[in-house]
């Protein structure tokens, strides 16, 4: 009766994203220290950290764009840490988004976004067509999907790199700093994608610098210092009251007052 | 004396052997071209055992002289029981060591792929194969082609060397005319002109290739 009655809960919460014990080396550099992490369907998490806290490297691990040293990583159900077929199927679960947006610079604005239906899940060009339109309309740049990448400003190729990602109706999407490389002007643009996507429900991981992001989209602040989770919560809770030292003199130096 | 009206007789028959010497470089580009991919993703291969055979490729190839290598194959093979005929063999060799730079171009081309690209690929899903194929080798392709353009240049000109196992190229057969008529720098100043002509053809349509894969930079 009671291990029925904690499936049970288990259910109803629907956990998205479950790390255990996650231990990461770069040959002698250990860059996550055990890490322990549940993210449930439809959170915004908000992963904060300075530069080599490991907060990317974290991120990375949960589509298997790096290999894990020990620990485990469960998917909305699928172990990540078994054989290479699964991370096939990770990925085409979990979209990414990166600083450098890594946009296919070859091809063209709607043929970025369709490509990944093409290819991985073998659709036909028409009716993919037809998706990535309306995503691109979604992101405010129908009007460009003709063009190449290199035509684009900044804040245009990041929300055409949603876009593709997005083309693969993804149940999860991790943003890696998708700001950082932008002029600050630009910011607001993909900040609006994000937003209205949490809006819809995404299940969102975000290592950003945008303090403001974190506190009024997430849903969740996570903290990391050296390789290891120092604080967990409610965006307003962390960032208003942090507990620890390192948290409060790293706010102090990001200047988020 | 100098006295090019001399050539005049002989333009017909010197047009059709630049024409073999067009034939025998463009054959041998595609199959450099062809086989150079190949050795290149051999040499970026996980699978230790094929990054040998690329590498003791392009070690014997690039190491030793053409001529030699186009000896071997028309003097050569015979002796074990392969024959091929002149233009053959001349292809054959001229293929095999373009094949050696141009996996090198390539292997180049790729490694300036960034690895931001790659990454893209994998998180949507891709293979390898996909990836490699959809985003590395257009990307590889565009910035190898000044490269293979000069390559393709040198491939002209090397051709020259089928002079010496027969075949009736440009160069051969100026030789021939030259020699029977002696007037040596009449008709290799016209053998010169129109090796500068295809050299000329090959610039034009490599810059033409150029400009229509840089479309996706305007």
């Amino acid at each position: 009766m009671a291990t029925i009655s904690i499936k049970k809960e288990e259910q109803s919460i629907e956990k998205m994203i479950k790390v255990e014990n996650l231990e990461k080396h770069y040959g002698n550099n250990h860059v996550l220290k055990g890490i322990n992490l549940t993210i449930n369907r439809g959170e915004v998490v908000a992963l904060i950290g300075s530069s080599g806290s490991g907060k990317s490297t974290l991120l990375r691990c949960l589509n298997r764009l790096e290999t894990i040293s020990t620990g485990k990583i469960t998917i909305d159900d699928i172990c990540l840490n078994e054989s290479t077929k699964n991370i096939s199927m990770i990925r085409q679960e979990v979209g990414m988004v990166f600083q450098q947006f890594n946009l296919f610079p070859h091809m063209t604005v709607i043929d970025n976004v369709m490509i990944g239906p093409i290819q991985v899940l073998k659709r036909k060009k028409e009716e993919v067509e037809k998706e990535a339109l309306e995503l691109l309309k979604k992101v405010g740049l129908a009007d460009k999907r003709d063009m190449y990448p290199a035509k684009l400003s900044g804040g245009q190729q990041q929300r055409v790199a949603i876009a593709r990602s997005l083309a693969m109706k993804p149940k999860i999407m991790l943003f890696d700093e998708p700001t950082s490389a932008l002029d600050p002007e630009l910011v607001g643009e993909v900040l609006n994608v994000m937003k209205q996507l949490a809006f819809e429900g995404m299940t969102m991981v975000v290592v950003t610098h945008e303090m403001g992001f974190a506190q009024d989209v997430a849903d969740r602040v996570v903290y990391l210092n050296d390789g290891k989770i120092v604080e967990d919560g409610d965006p307003k809770m962390v960032l208003r009251n942090p507990k620890s030292d390192q948290l409060k003199s790293f706010l102090r130096l990001v200047k988020f007052e | 004396m100098l006295d090019f009206s001399l050539v005049q007789n002989f333009i017909p028959f010197m047009v059709k052997a630049a024409w073999i010497t067009l034939l025998l470089s463009v054959i041998s580009i595609v199959a450099g071209l062809i086989l150079g991919l190949f050795v290149a993703l051999m040499k970026i291969s996980k699978y230790k055992i094929l990054v040998w055979i690329a590498d003791l490729y392009l070690w014997v190839i690039r190491g030793t002289p053409l001529l030699v290598q186009l000896f071997l194959v028309y003097f050569g093979l015979p002796q074990i029981g392969i024959e091929f005929s002149p233009f053959t063999s001349a292809a054959i060799a001229l293929g095999i060591n373009a094949g050696a730079y141009i996996a090198e171009i390539y292997r180049g081309g790729i490694l300036a792929v960034s690895k931001g690209q790659i990454e893209a690929a994998e998180a949507l899903g891709m293979k390898y194969p996909t990836i490699m194929k959809k985003i590395i080798l257009p990307q590889a392709l565009k910035v190898s082609i000044p490269s293979l353009g000069n390559q393709a240049i040198i491939m002209l000109k090397d051709s020259s060397l089928a002079s010496l196992v027969t075949v009736s190229e440009l160069m051969m057969v100026s030789q021939r005319y030259a020699s029977t008529n002696y007037a040596f720098i009449e008709f290799y100043i016209v053998a010169a002109l129109f090796y500068l002509l295809m050299t000329t053809l090959f610039t034009f349509i490599l810059n033409k290739i150029e400009k229509r894969m840089a479309v996706s930079e305007q």
